[in-house]
């Protein structure tokens, strides 16, 4: 998929920083997809430069915004040996083998690449990696916040006006407007944030504020009280490269700020579009599963919830019949 | 449950003896200078900021009004007049029922605006009226009707010949249509609560949708933003029902058959100063009115003034409706600075109720079958009261 795309999105990107229709027309017909005009988008909204359209994170922030080593699943448990290193997936994931496992990352923190947690915020973090499924609110489809929303796995479209500028989700069709002019705060926290925004030359700076305390930075558990403020930075690199930079200031659960970093991408398809993801439908199995006259997927005790898996693999589809076995 | 404007449906059809005028289009001066400054800086109609119907108008027309496109001066005060009257006398049923127990929403809750100019926002067909059913829709809402009453037959709501049974009749023995799904995927509450999917949409958090014209409770906002070339809404509804709508604005055709949104797929165009949307791909598990996966839709927007902006929908369904009909709405600009619309929270964050329902239901089972309660199916936890009475103006 990616190989086919590659010189349709090194055609496209030129077409978007050409201005001419035709070019974008001929274009999109050599692409071989729907000949729709790529919109050529003008290179600046009232002076400024102009962010419009749809963007993607391409890391592995999600995971863990830190430096990690690639893991065997989402969710682990003891191995044979006693080290951490050499732990192996654990039922929730293990029948998804390597669609299930974390792949490694050098991490998006700035400097040290250190999280500066206050002590008894560590143990917090700590406590909230171990009890992932239970209490990351992405399982749940609840609200991402903000910066989460920016680099989930999950395009978002921005469309930039003079006074606002706007930001649509596709993770559980959420979305903020960055203010540029003034007016009132929300009257109580929110999961998004309130975001106002000024340029700093040709910079969009947003300050982010009025967040309550239930979203997560990843699914490591790196979180956040509802003293969080951000302080966001978007500069354009190249038409379609965003640079994303992040003040991250909590003084209940960090002992001094601490910044992210990352490139945001353009999703260059002719065809690209924000579709749904109302994930609220997807987790009510996960979540109301138990309460179910007749349970489908899972079997609770109370509270508890045990997965029975039986997957028995049919003859042809045994691993060892792949290999020149038929 | 409390699609206000769309309840009456069945009532009989009206003739129309007033015919309906469209306003001649004659553009002043002063109109046309007020044009020039409701355009973006790149030369697009402007239909940017936080719109809403600040009026309340009925989707129909009632048959007191059959002969009139507009209310008098006379009647809008009147009705202003009984419906302010409402907020002040709350009901309720008798203490320590079912009913009395279910009734969560009394006129707090209640968003009553002013009665709007038109007797209907239904402006086609000119009775103000939903065109009749097709056959094949009637058949369905009756089979679906049939299987939620035989749901209630059992239970105190049938036996007082309630309201909510109407068209039922009362049996003191549960119908053994309790193990039955329903005839299609169900989006309405029933009395039952096996699963998820016994609830209806709206307690399920999964409403908010179009064409969308509002409930009494929570209003109805949008905003609008745009870009050279872009279009993005945000819609605040209801309790919690927010949600986003990207127009695709680049002449490509709609999403492929295969795929279907809860929102449907939104493709737009210029035709003057008209934004012109065309709404597809519907996914067959909403519905509007009996509409599914095949409601179509065409959305014209038009900036009217510095205040106004004029929002028509022409809604389709040759499976629902044996023709298609239009709904006009006028909205208003609301302050920038006040910033009054909200995109959180959004229900599913704080839905205890869902669950709750469910793990009731299991305790009335665990109940019944330990011999300590009542049989779950004499009991009625689908019909919810409302401690308002009746709007005139519906």
């Amino acid at each position: 998929m990616r190989g086919r795309f590659s010189r349709s999105m090194f055609t496209v990107a030129f077409a978007a920083a050409a201005a001419s229709a035709a070019i974008s027309v001929s274009i999109a017909r050599t692409s071989g997809q729907t000949p729709a005009a790529p919109a050529a988008r003008p290179g600046r909204v009232a002076g400024k430069p102009n962010f419009s359209g749809i963007w993607q994170a391409n890391n592995e922030a999600n995971w863990d915004l830190q430096a990690h080593a690639a893991l065997p699943g989402a969710v682990t448990q003891p191995g044979i040996f006693p080290y951490d290193y050499a732990r192996v997936p654990a039922a929730p994931v293990l029948a998804l083998g390597a669609a299930g496992a974390v792949p490694g990352s050098l991490g998006v923190v700035q400097g040290d690449g250190q999280i500066p947690y206050k002590p008894e915020a560590l143990l917090v973090k700590k406590g909230n990696a171990e009890h992932w499924i239970d209490r990351d609110p992405e399982l749940k489809c609840y609200l991402p916040g903000i910066p989460r929303a920016m680099y989930m796995p999950y395009p978002f479209q921005i469309t930039q006006s003079t006074d606002k500028i706007h930001m649509a989700y596709e993770f559980s069709n959420t979305a903020r407007t960055i203010h540029l002019d003034k007016v009132a705060g929300p009257p109580d926290d929110t999961w998004m944030g309130h975001s106002v925004g000024h340029w700093d030359g040709d910079t969009l700076v947003v300050d982010v504020t009025n967040f309550n305390d239930r979203s997560w930075f990843d699914r490591a558990g790196n979180f956040h009280s509802d003293a969080l403020h951000l302080v966001e930075r978007f500069t354009l690199m190249s038409p379609d490269i965003i640079q994303y930079e992040v003040t991250i200031e909590d003084p209940k659960v960090f002992t001094r700020p601490w910044r992210i970093a990352m490139p945001l991408y353009r999703r260059v398809e002719p065809n690209m579009q924000l579709l749904e993801f109302r994930c609220n439908e997807f987790v009510e199995e996960f979540m109301y599963g138990g309460l179910r006259k007749q349970q489908l997927v899972k079997h609770w005790e109370g509270e508890t919830m045990s997965i029975d898996i039986t997957r028995k693999v049919p003859p042809g589809d045994r691993f060892y019949d792949w290999y020149g076995g038929k | 449950m409390h699609t206000r404007p769309l309840t009456s449906i069945g009532v009989a059809a009206v003739i129309v003896s007033v015919l309906f005028l469209f306003r001649p289009t004659q553009v002043t001066v002063a109109q046309q200078t007020s044009e020039a400054a409701l355009k973006t800086p790149w030369g697009e109609p402007d239909l940017q900021g936080i719109w809403t119907d600040e009026s309340d108008t009925p989707l129909q027309r009632s048959p007191r009004y059959a002969k009139q496109e507009f209310f008098t001066e006379a009647q809008r005060a009147e009705l202003d007049k009984e419906r302010a009257a409402l907020l002040g006398r709350d009901k309720r049923v008798e203490r320590g029922t079912e009913l009395d127990v279910a009734g969560a929403y009394n006129s707090v809750f209640m968003m009553l605006k002013h009665t709007g100019t038109r007797t209907s926002l239904i402006v086609d067909p000119p009775d103000g009226r939903i065109p009749s059913l097709t056959p094949e829709a009637q058949q369905r809402a009756a089979a679906e009707k049939q299987f939620r009453l035989a749901l209630l037959q059992a239970t105190e709501t049938c036996k007082t010949e309630s309201v909510a049974c109407s068209g039922g009749k009362y049996d003191p023995t549960p119908s053994p249509r309790f193990s039955e799904l329903s005839s299609r995927y169900n989006t309405a509450r029933m009395n039952r609560h096996n699963g998820p999917e016994d609830g209806s949409l709206m307690d399920r958090c999964l409403t908010g949708g179009l064409p969308e014209f509002g409930t009494a409770y929570g209003g109805s906002f949008r905003r609008i933003v745009q870009t050279p070339g872009g279009i993005a809404m945000y819609y605040d509804v209801g309790q919690g029902q927010g949600w986003q709508r990207n127009i695709v604005m680049n002449g490509s055709p709609h999403l492929p058959a295969i795929i279907r949104q809860w929102f449907g797929d939104s493709r737009g165009h210029w035709e003057g100063n008209t934004l012109v949307i065309d709404v597809t791909n519907f996914s067959p598990k909403t519905d509007f009115l009996g509409s599914r996966e095949k409601l179509h839709l065409v959305e014209r927007w038009t900036r009217t003034g510095p205040k106004t902006l004029e929002y028509a929908v022409t809604i389709e369904d040759p499976t629902v409706w044996t023709r298609p009909w239009t709904v006009k709405e006028e909205f208003t600009k609301q302050s920038e600075q006040e910033n009054k619309i909200y995109y959180e929270p959004r229900c599913v964050e704080g839905n205890y109720a869902l669950p709750s329902v469910m793990l009731s239901a299991r305790m009335a089972d665990r109940a019944f079958a330990e011999g300590r309660g009542p049989d779950p199916a004499k009991s009625d936890n689908a019909t919810d009261f409302v401690g308002v009475e009746e709007d005139p103006l519906q």
